[in-house]
């Protein structure tokens, strides 16, 4: 059988090109292996070989998201690969996040690949539910134990093989519970994990609660004929064209949009940058998200006191949830500063 | 006061004459849970925990939750929403992964008799 | 109190003329035994049959597992307040027939569950294929009620463990356990610098096939309470629950709890076992409250550093769980908790129907709504259409060839919420 075709996706520091001066350097194809590559060819042996690199600076890459991605992609794809490896990133964030757009990317078209990098990492938040990052230490250092565990888990997946649980492969857990037997009995992992705790030291458990914010509910409002209200999303509607570009998933940003005497939303007038769900009826008629003319009409008939000239949107896809708090405590701010009683805050 | 939410016809029979009871005639778990986040939404307070039993929301198709009208905090609230939220999810999950069969009648009678009596340790609580 | 287990390793369970235990092997006299269960006027009639470790062998519906004890010496016998009187049991000495266990089936409902596979996948996950089982199966008189059928069940179980482990009161053990737990004042002279820990076990107690008993005490009845671990080791607590196959605990796994065993493996080494505090899973809120205020208060007073708290079925007792647990670490004792999961089919949906962020140090059990595929066995012992409903029903489907796929839910003790498999999931 002939070897498994491999693109590997590095960047400029890890193709010797530079650090941080050289971090705008354009894509770039290379036949063979560049750098780090070596030690995956070792690893494969007979199943698999590198046949190209491509290389991209961290800078360049995450200053032209869309168009780096896509010329990425195309280079990777003309090789034809039956198998793509991104990084590793160890600790470098915009490493990190390119890594895991263009591992994403890939998956789309349907081409196995996996990527790695340090849990704490920007990118691993961002991308570990939609591809299999391997777990590395922080620094370069652990190359040769990043390589060892990506690189069976590489072949595994292009061969379409069962994928065990996390702690069995090495890769980020990402959301999908797994079982698997242990070496020892629950009770015993149970006795281990508790001498550690009781010696203050580190101890992983084996099912991460999932934890709730919890916002105590606001005063009712008395008199609503008198209430000044705001309306918020996370659906992201937003003047046509997307002023402020902000991102059809993974929203970095949000929007303050002027809606002084806007009585109806129209598909002349708004749409929705909200990516992953049918967008045609937002964008048919925005006040399906944003309710502006319902809220119009409680004014006139004198149930609401007023609207806020302003609102404010953003995307709630993917959105990191340290974004999101970011943005809430900013608009929060302004919201209050501007005297409004109220929010009616929607989703998609 | 007390009052008993249920779909449970065994649970009506035996105990509807001693204590209130919401009977949901041909409705589903799902309905019953529905029915009782309505009443917590108004004030009302959960008594017995909406998973009563280790039956699974998706196997048995009976159940039957005791509220009062018992003042409640702020803090008690917010625990019981979130208990019947949680109650509401974990019934969603497991309906998606299977609907609850169409049992036969012998099974549904089996099926009331293990919710009655999940039900009734509580109700003995309150006559 | 302390106690001696004496370990006698049993390979084999035969049908004999005379009941004995000999060279391993567990002889049975059929007539003998039925006639001794038949004495319960609630029952018609009694089947006994074997499987053993690797034969072509499915049993289900499966109620109770119970592995033969005897008392040899020491005060009480034992399941006492069951099928003994009440006596403190858990002193002296107490032998042990290993690698053998009496299973019960009956069809107190008619959706029971319980699968007990003696070989291919579905042995893979349950304890109990690896024992010689003497497999009891009641009927009982007609319209009898059902509350008096599980009794009458679980009766029988216990009775048959009774006989067999009476055969082995004189049998020289090959190996001797010793358990001891001091006195409080004891302990804390003898290990002044070894954390101090206790093991919250939580029983299930809502109803009619949800029961537990605790020297014959229904557990909804009692408030948290103390119990010395060897006290479980001779039966004071019996199970008579009979849902959620996966992760029920049987009378077999309170004889035989994990976390009792692995305590007394760290005791005076890394830790101080100081003892067991029982708490049940009631139906009530208010009982849920009063429980787990309780058990917190008792891991206070013993001046606790950790406890290590154990889980048993599915739903409800998920909010007892995390009581238990948030209420204890408050108390400022660190705490470990056992339990299992239901993420759905692909693993991708929320584990828990409840949580807290004071549970941060979680043990599983592993993902009960995972699916396996259970071969066709060659012979069936118990109810044979309990596999149709099992196929026409929630967890399961029946294949052209005879064999399962279903859910790990349906396998007796698959996802132990003890921690008595290696299983986890991640």
């Amino acid at each position: 059988m002939s070897k498994l075709r491999v693109v590997h996706y590095i960047n400029q520091f890890f193709a010797n090109i530079g650090g941080e001066e050289k971090a705008d350097y354009q894509p770039e194809l290379r036949e063979g292996v560049v750098g780090p590559g070596m030690a995956f060819n070792q690893n494969f042996g007979e199943e698999a070989e590198i046949v190209a690199t491509v290389i991209c600076g961290d800078s360049y890459f995450n200053e032209n998201v869309d168009s780096a991605t896509a010329t990425v992609l195309d280079m990777i794809k003309s090789q034809k690969p039956d198998l793509v490896i991104c990084g590793p990133a160890f600790n470098a964030g915009r490493y990190g996040v390119a890594c895991g757009t263009v591992a994403a990317a890939v998956k789309k078209e349907g081409i196995p690949v996996i990527t790695g990098m340090y849990k704490e990492n920007p990118g691993a938040d961002m991308f570990k539910k939609e591809v299999y990052i391997i777990s590395t230490k922080n620094s370069a250092a652990g190359m040769r134990d990043a390589v060892s565990k990506m690189a069976p888990l590489a072949l595994k997946v292009a061969k379409g093989e069962a994928i065990g649980a996390s702690a069995e492969e090495g890769y980020l857990p990402n959301g999908i519970r797994k079982n698997f037997f242990e070496k020892k009995r629950g009770s015993e992992r149970a006795v281990e994990m508790l001498v550690k705790k009781l010696n203050d030291k580190e101890f992983v458990t084996e099912y991460e609660m999932p934890s709730f914010d919890r916002v105590a509910p606001g005063e009712a409002i008395k008199d609503m004929s008198k209430a000044k209200i705001a309306l918020v999303t996370s659906g992201g509607i937003v003047p046509k064209g997307n002023p402020d570009h902000i991102e059809s998933s993974s929203a970095s940003k949000y929007g303050q949009y002027d809606i002084e005497g806007v009585t109806d939303l129209t598909a002349e007038t708004y749409e929705t940058a909200h990516g992953g769900y049918d967008p045609v009826y937002a964008n048919e008629d925005a006040d399906r998200v944003l309710p502006v003319d319902i809220i119009t009409e409680m004014i006139k008939e004198g149930k609401i006191g007023s609207l806020h000239k302003y609102y404010y949107a953003t995307v709630g896809n993917g959105t990191a949830v340290a974004n999101a708090k970011r943005f809430a405590t900013e608009i929060g701010q302004k919201l209050v500063d501007d005297h409004v009683d109220a929010v009616i805050l929607t989703s998609t | 006061m007390y009052r008993i939410i249920t779909n449970n016809p065994m649970c009506l029979v035996k105990y509807g004459d001693q204590v209130q009871i919401e009977y949901l005639e041909g409705k589903g778990y799902m309905d019953v849970l529905l029915t009782v986040r309505d009443y917590i939404q108004k004030k009302w307070c959960l008594e017995t925990h909406p998973m009563t039993g280790s039956l699974k929301p998706n196997q048995t198709p009976y159940k039957s939750v005791m509220i009062s009208d018992r003042p409640v905090d702020k803090e008690e609230f917010y625990n019981q929403e979130i208990t019947i939220e949680n109650g509401i999810m974990t019934c969603r999950k497991f309906q998606s992964i299977r609907k609850t069969p169409d049992w036969p009648e012998n099974l549904l009678e089996d099926f009331q008799a293990v919710d009655l009596s999940l039900i009734e340790g509580a109700i003995q609580k309150i006559l | 109190m302390k106690l001696e287990l004496g370990i006698i390793p049993i390979n084999d369970i035969q049908f004999g003329a005379e009941s004995k235990v000999e060279n391993g092997t567990i002889y049975v006299n059929a007539d003998e035994l039925k006639a001794l269960i038949l004495e319960d006027e609630t029952l018609k009639s009694v089947e006994l049959d074997i499987a053993r470790p690797g034969e072509s062998v499915r049993i289900m519906p499966v109620k109770d597992v119970i592995e033969p004890r005897v008392k040899v010496n020491g005060e009480g016998a034992m399941f006492p307040g069951m099928i003994s009187k009440v006596a403190p049991v858990g002193s002296g000495r107490t032998n042990v027939l290993r690698g053998s266990a009496v299973v019960t089936t009956g069809k107190i409902v008619g959706f029971q569950e319980g699968i007990i596979d003696m070989t291919g996948e579905g042995s893979k996950y349950t304890p109990f294929s690896k024992l010689n089982n003497l497999v009891v199966i009641c009927e009982p008189v007609d319209g009898l009620a059902k509350h008096a059928h599980e009794k009458a069940v679980r009766m029988a179980g216990l009775k048959a463990a009774d006989y067999i482990g009476k055969l082995a009161k004189d049998i020289e053990a090959k190996e001797v356990e010793t358990y001891e737990t001091v006195s409080v004042k004891e302990g804390i002279e003898k290990w002044p610098n070894l954390p101090r820990v206790a093991y919250v076990l939580m029983l299930q107690s809502q109803g009619l096939m949800h029961d537990t008993y605790v020297y014959g005490v229904d557990a909804k009845q009692s408030l948290s309470t103390i119990i010395m671990p060897t006290e479980i080791m001779d039966g004071a607590i019996v199970s008579g629950n009979c849902v959620s196959a996966c992760d029920k605990n049987t009378t077999y796994h309170h004889l035989n709890n994990p976390v009792i065993k692995d305590l007394f493996a760290q005791h005076g080494k890394t830790l101080n076992f100081v003892g067991v505090i029982i708490t049940n899973e009631n139906v009530y809120l208010a009982d849920k409250m009063r429980s787990s205020d309780w058990s917190a208060k008792l891991c206070e007073w013993l001046g606790l550093d950790g406890a290590i708290v154990s889980q048993e079925g599915f739903g409800n007792p998920d909010t007892d769980l995390i009581m238990n647990c948030k209420k204890i670490e408050g108390k400022g004792v660190k705490t470990v908790i056992i339990t299992d999961e239901y993420a759905g089919r692909d693993g991708a949906s929320q584990s828990l129907a409840d949580a807290d962020a004071a549970a941060n140090a979680v043990v599983t059990g592993g993902n009960a709504n995972e699916v396996i595929h259970l071969p066709k066995m060659d012979k069936v012992i118990g109810y044979p259409e309990v596999a149709d409903i099992i196929a026409g029903g929630f967890d399961g489907s029946l294949q052209a060839d005879g064999s399962i796929v279903a859910e790990l839910q349906v396998i007796t003790g698959a996802t132990n919420e003890m921690g008595f498999n290696p299983l986890s999931a991640r």
